[in-house]
């Protein structure tokens, strides 16, 4: 009951219009591109303005012939049923098509596509088969925060509207590590995302009410920076009693501890003003999916309002997911009727997900449109958001020509407003052309990209 | 066949003493020469004659030779034995109808395969390597608790952990992210600040939860609207009422008390419910408190009253008045939380906070040297607990600095100071980390771990948590690893082994999938009918609304959409659903934490008991309360407690083949899936999983075809899937398993129809075994099959217990175990102590020692030389 209570509230404060971080933010980055000249052309538009990049992430992919428009490509195709509820949107999205991830093919692996299709999405990296020994890729938003992340207060930042607890047994022999995540900040270490959204909001914002939240998150600073000093000299002198094989594990946890350094750190040059966005804090995870999904989604509009990250990710739910869609009258699981055997019916209702997914995605778009930046031009023009899944066909367990809209205009650099088909690229010159569009000019591969899909 | 393998292993090692006591060749060797020459004398003619007429080089079946033109080749791949000694066992090669070897020959291929493929030196063998273990985050709550006395939600706080082979225990996948990390730095501060108290005197405090205050003698019926909220005592807005409780004062004095108050909704969308009440609240008859209140959302308020006592006996009142007469709209509700005696106030009544002489207690000295050694001697037995093994001086030293740094400041106390270094402690990787430490031992041998490892290794396994006094004891004296035996039966006696059931449960047969698994009890039941066209109908129409943009709606779509949703995938009102679905069915939260709580009862009760392991699949009881058991249709069974309940004689439950929790968990959201259900059996229950299905499955449209007009059952679909020969070497396997089940629908309940047509349960295993129905299935796996589950069980709890997947190597450490408990004829016992005394539970690879010895053979002519 109060969930519902305080999510209204929430949402009041997100999108309508309480305008007033974004201004703080913009100083915030153009201070910083006086100071360090190098830093000026990381992540910001022609106008100097922050360009955010992000991920999205839905499960399964997508009924194929009722995702992808008819006509001609372009800026007259004629809209599908799925992509249908982005129409009001068209200026600001492009769909793309013709985009593959073979590294998420059998090859010599046989089964698993659930778990290829979610660790190579933003990978483009094989993935080890084993159980228990993890091995993916760096993901591209992880490079991207490496590249670009020391623009804002946090690199990046990773979400999921999936707190299903990872049961047992994940698919096909593949550690479950590769079907809950899509972030990974190396080969071996996935980036957890968070699932909660009072906590994601509170640890970009600091916890309490508006107006306590900079004094709280500075009196945590401090108690966090005399934990962080003891605990590294504790860190170092265990690793010396480890093997070698054991000190990487330790390893993790002194990579944690230097970005949680950096991070206070940072929170101290950036200042914080203009930081608290003056919303109450979201309540831990509603009951109703749209609810949670929309939650989520609010804290990234949040994210790139205050200019907090330029980076992030947002995985809807893991691969294979089984959730059923009670409110749209689809009580089957998701992944069930994905194999479903070409009957009509069933194709209907995978459609009809499919759907549901658009929709919540679209109604992000509105959000994020109705935020205004420091240039006068909206947060979501001022971005590059990929929508998108791992699989195809989720029927077939297919990867190429994968379901993928690209949302804004990246601050002038992309036109959208058009169906554009690559005829069978690697995904990762998409992700390559993404990079050079933040500035990242040192990344020139990726994956197993082929080279760069830089304006189209 | 024991005793067959005994006397060969003897034969081995005596042969190495032998040769070994000729000075001139090492004891490996002996294993190296065996391998091929054992391999042509004794492993080839069975091959020859079993195998090799599909796995030869040429047809190669299954991508499996047995081919010999290079056997040093073939002996060398490691990989392909395992399989050859899986299949084996499980009797799953050769076929059904050729010929077999015997259980003699096969148990000579397994010992040969141990000895000169994996290379088990049973003198020293490999126990494996266990990446370091971070605590998951049940291991951290429970160790939290145990060490500090508090309960930090960690399911809420921290990201769910990765698993790997099925656990949450396994050292290699629980990865530490920096989130995580941050998270414990954040939940180290919180847990301190909750625990140790930072000053040394406080007001004393009696706290009176609200549910104390009684009317004419009885408390309050009812407390928050989900019942949880036992200590809060609710007034509804609209009855008057009064509550009254008696305060036993001891002393004299001035006192303040602490009224906590909630007002509280039920929010009804878009509606406001205005009515008002008076709440009073009287100490001693006399009136102190009189407040209106109208609706509030939840808001809390408190009041601080001050009083002059005399000892004896203080009446203390509330007191509720409505003030309107408004409709009733909403549910408002005043809930006293409780009243908080604070004193005498005078600072000689003065008491220590809660839990201080737990962290403190001895007193504290007033010199900078008596505190900074009462700091080393507290900090230095915390951090020794924490990190669950002796702490050196030089970290003591400074643990205490920076507690000294701390309370020498001004405004700190010595106790604000200590706490500071208990953060520290909590948040170090010393307390996140399993480290562990080994005894000295010969070059080349594989050390024992230490006792206090050993301490750690047995209180994660056997209650998911630290290790407690007794075991710390032990282990400082060294005599844990003497005293195994006793200190396991005492552990599984302690109440904390509750929690190896509900994890090691929990993750085995997936209880824990039953909180979240949604299932549409709708759906599951309308598919035992056959369809109705006018249910399908309503369904359709709701998505088809539900499709539009709700801006594109008329009126009266409107209208017809919220009554859709009422009808169109719920059951009618007041008990029998609309089509005739008999009465209404729901997978309440109740029923799942009963049907959890009949699993985990149904293991502990094996577990404790010490009765045979085969119980746990075959037995003519289970565990239900007034609730499951109806839901199961057993009659005669009241009250809400889960009880041990004797199954009437024709019941199939019985067995976790046939617990809610294995049916549901192996279920669709809206039907069973025979499929599921086999693969849990092979995987679960008889340890022979098939491999992952293909990537390219085939259509298979013809399986969504009708038969009579009806749809076709699960069992005619799954034959017509099976025809096609990707898919039937597997599920040949998996569905009769899973199709022996199909009386039991994705909710658990037995049925005898599905879209109309009678269930068919009757089947016959790969192996051979026929069964009628699941009763007889259940006796062929705790006869025929039942070394397969020991050895399976055996495998799942290793792997549990020691944090990391099986290998190769491994077989034998668990060949000792299944030996132990068939002699112990299935007694859990003899399978938790084979587990601890097993060698990967003992010790540690020694560092230095190449993971993989050279494969067999590879210098086939210098170990001739040395002969």
């Amino acid at each position: 009951m109060n969930t519902n209570i305080s999510r209204r509230h929430f949402l009041r404060g997100v999108g309508v219009g309480v305008a007033l971080p974004a201004f703080a933010s913009i100083r915030t980055g153009s201070l910083l591109a006086a100071e360090t000249p190098a830093a000026a052309k990381l992540a910001v538009t022609p106008t100097g303005a922050p360009l955010r990049t992000a991920f999205v992430y839905f499960p399964n992919g997508a009924i194929p012939a009722a995702w992808w428009p008819s006509g001609t490509p372009g800026p007259d195709f004629k809209w599908s049923r799925t992509l249908a509820p982005l129409e009001p949107h068209k200026q600001s999205i492009q769909i793309l098509s013709g985009l593959d991830h073979h590294t998420a093919e059998a090859g010599p692996d046989g089964g698993g596509d659930h778990a290829r299709a979610n660790g190579t999405f933003l990978t483009g990296h094989r993935l080890k088969k084993s159980a228990t020994d993890i091995h993916a890729g760096i993901s591209i938003d992880q490079v991207l925060a490496r590249e670009i992340g020391k623009a804002t207060r946090f690199p990046s930042l990773e979400l999921a509207s999936d707190s299903i607890s990872k049961g047992t047994g994940c698919d096909s022999g593949y550690a479950c590590a590769y079907q809950f995540n899509i972030s990974w900040s190396s080969p071996t270490a996935p980036k957890a995302a968070e699932t909660n959204p009072r906590q994601a909001f509170e640890r970009l914002f600091g916890d309490g009410k508006p107006g306590e939240r900079l004094a709280n998150a500075a009196r945590r600073r401090n108690e966090e920076q005399s934990v962080l000093d003891f605990v590294l000299d504790d860190a170092k002198s265990m690793q010396s009693r480890l093997d070698p094989h054991d000190r990487r594990k330790l390893d993790q946890y002194l990579t944690g501890l230097r970005e949680l350094e950096t991070r206070i750190q940072k929170a101290e040059k950036f200042g914080d003003a203009g930081k608290d966005p003056g919303v109450d804090t979201p309540p831990g995870i509603p009951i109703e999916y749209a609810d949670y999904v929309q939650l989520m989604y609010d804290i990234l509009v949040l994210s790139f309002q205050t200019d907090s990250t330029r980076v992030a990710t947002f995985m809807l739910a893991h691969d294979g997911s089984n959730r059923s869609f009670e409110q749209i009258g689809v009580v089957e699981g998701h992944h069930d009727i994905s194999h479903h055997f070409n009957k009509k019916e069933l194709i209907e209702k995978v459609q009809d997900i499919d759907l549901w997914y658009v929709r919540q995605f679209a109604e992000f778009l509105k959000k994020l449109d109705a935020v205004k930046d420091a240039d006068g031009k909206s947060v979501l023009y001022n971005s590059q958001i990929l929508y998108g899944s791992g699989n195809a066909d989720g029927n077939r367990h297919t990867h190429t020509n994968l379901p993928a809209i690209l949302a804004g205009a990246a601050g002038g650099a992309l036109k959208p407003g058009r169906y554009v088909k690559f005829g069978g690229k690697p995904m990762c010159n998409m992700f390559v052309g993404m990079a050079h569009r933040t500035g990242a000019a040192a990344v020139t591969k990726f994956g197993d990209s082929t080279g760069a899909i830089e304006s189209f | 066949m024991i005793a067959f393998r005994n006397v060969r292993v003897e034969l081995i090692r005596l042969m190495g003493i032998c040769l070994f006591a000729g000075g001139s060749v090492p004891v490996a060797v002996a294993g190296d020469t065996g391998g091929v020459e054992e391999f042509k004398k004794a492993v080839a003619p069975v091959l020859d004659d079993y195998c090799i007429r599909c796995h030869d080089a040429d047809t190669k079946k299954g991508g499996i030779s047995f081919d010999s033109a290079d056997p040093s080749a073939l002996i060398a791949n490691r990989e392909q034995w395992n399989k050859a000694v899986k299949v084996l066992r499980a009797g799953l090669m050769p076929p059904k109808g050729r010929a077999r070897p015997t259980a003699q020959q096969i148990d000579g291929i397994v010992t040969w395969v141990e000895e000169s493929v994996f290379h088990i030196d049973p003198k020293n063998p490999d126990p494996g390597r266990v990446t370091i273990r971070r605590l998951n985050r049940v291991e951290y709550r429970n160790t939290i608790r145990d060490l500090m006395g508090v309960d930090f939600n960690t399911d809420v706080e921290f990201p769910a952990d990765d698993t790997g082979h099925g656990f949450d225990t396994i050292g290699d996948v629980l990865t530490l992210s920096p989130l995580l990390l941050e998270k414990y730095i954040a939940a180290s501060r919180t847990i301190i600040a909750k625990a140790v108290p930072t000053v040394p005197w406080v007001v004393a405090e009696k706290r009176i939860p609200g549910k104390r205050f009684v009317t004419s003698g009885k408390p309050a019926t009812g407390g928050g609207r989900f019942g949880f909220n036992s200590d809060v005592l609710s007034l509804s807005y609209y009855k008057g009422a009064a509550y009254t409780n008696e305060f036993d004062c001891q002393q004299t004095g001035k006192y303040q008390l602490v009224v906590d108050l909630t007002a509280n909704e039920q929010y009804v969308d878009n509606q406001f419910d205005y009515n008002k009440c008076k709440w009073t609240f009287k100490v001693d008859g006399k009136p102190v408190l009189e407040k209106e209140y109208s609706r509030q959302g939840g808001r809390p308020y408190r009041y601080d009253l001050d009083v002059d006592w005399k000892a004896g006996k203080h009446e203390l009142a509330v007191e509720i008045q409505p003030l309107t007469k408004e409709r009733q709209i909403r549910n408002l509700t005043l809930r006293l939380q409780g009243v908080t005696v604070r004193g005498p106030m005078a600072k000689e009544h003065w008491v220590h906070p809660v839990n201080y002489s737990k962290y403190f207690p001895a007193k504290v000295p007033d010199d900078a040297a008596g505190r900074r050694k009462v700091a080393q001697t507290i900090l230095s037995a915390f951090a020794a607990r924490a990190y669950r093994r002796p702490v050196d001086d030089a970290s003591v030293e400074k643990l205490a600095r920076l507690a000294e740094a701390t309370y020498t400041q001004p405004g700190q106390t010595f106790e604000s100071g200590v706490a500071r270094a208990m953060t520290v402690i909590i948040a170090s990787p010393r307390f996140l980390f399993r480290e562990e430490g080994t005894v000295p031992a010969k070059a080349g041998e594989h050390p024992l771990i230490d006792e206090f490892a050993l301490a750690s290794r047995l209180s994660y396994f056997l209650w998911s948590s630290m290790p407690d006094d007794e075991l710390f004891r032990l282990a400082r004296n060294g005599e844990l690893r003497k005293n195994l035996p006793a200190q396991i039966t005492r552990m599984l006696a302690d109440p904390k082994s509750g929690e190896f059931v509900r994890q090691f449960t929990g993750q085995w047969l997936q209880a824990r999938m039953l909180d979240n698994i949604q299932i549409n009890a709708f759906a599951v039941i309308a598919r035992e009918n056959v369809p109705d066209p006018k249910a399908q109908a309503r369904q359709s129409r709701f998505r088809e609304l539900v499709r539009k943009p709700s801006e594109k709606l008329t009126e009266a779509e409107k209208k017809e959409l919220e009554t859709l949703r009422k009808t169109a995938f719920q059951f009618g009102g007041r008990g029998r659903g609309r089509g005739g679905f008999g009465p209404r069915i729901e997978l309440t939260p109740d029923l799942r934490r009963a049907m959890r709580r009949e699993t985990e009862m149904a293991f502990e009760h094996v577990l404790k008991g010490d009765i045979s392991l085969l119980e746990l699949l075959d037995a003519d009881y289970t565990f239900l309360n007034a609730k499951l058991a109806t839901y199961y249709g057993i009659p005669g069974v009241t009250g809400d407690q889960m009880r041990l309940v004797k199954l009437p004689k024709d019941s199939p439950r019985g067995g976790i083949l046939t617990e809610g929790t294995t049916l549901i968990v192996t279920s669709n959201p809206t039907r069973t899936s025979p499929v599921k259900r086999g693969l849990f059996v092979l995987d679960n229950l008889l340890g022979s999983p098939p491999p992952p299905p293909p990537p390219d499955i085939p259509p298979l449209e013809k399986a969504m075809g009708s038969k009579d007009g009806k749809p076709l059952t699960l069992r005619e679909q799954l034959a017509i899937h099976r025809a096609s020969p990707v898919c039937s070497s597997c599920h040949n396997r998996m569905d009769p398993l899973g199709l022996a089940l199909e009386n039991f629908n994705a909710l658990g309940r037995w049925r005898d129809k599905e879209q109309g047509h009678e269930i068919d349960s009757k089947g016959e295993l790969i192996t051979g075994e026929s069964f009628a129905s699941v009763k007889e299935l259940k006796k062929i796996l705790v006869t025929d099959r039942k070394l397969d589950f020991y050895r399976c069980l055996t495998e799942k709890m290793l792997t549990y217990a020691l944090g990391r997947g099986l290998e190769d190597f491994d077989t034998k450490a668990v060949d000792d175990i299944v030996n132990r408990i068939v002699a112990a004829d299935g007694k859990p016992s003899a399978l938790i102590s084979g587990i601890v005394e097993s060698t990967p539970f003992q010790r540690r690879r020694a560092e230095e020692t190449d993971p993989t010895p050279p494969p067999a053979g590879s210098h086939p002519a210098a170990i001739q030389e040395h002969q």
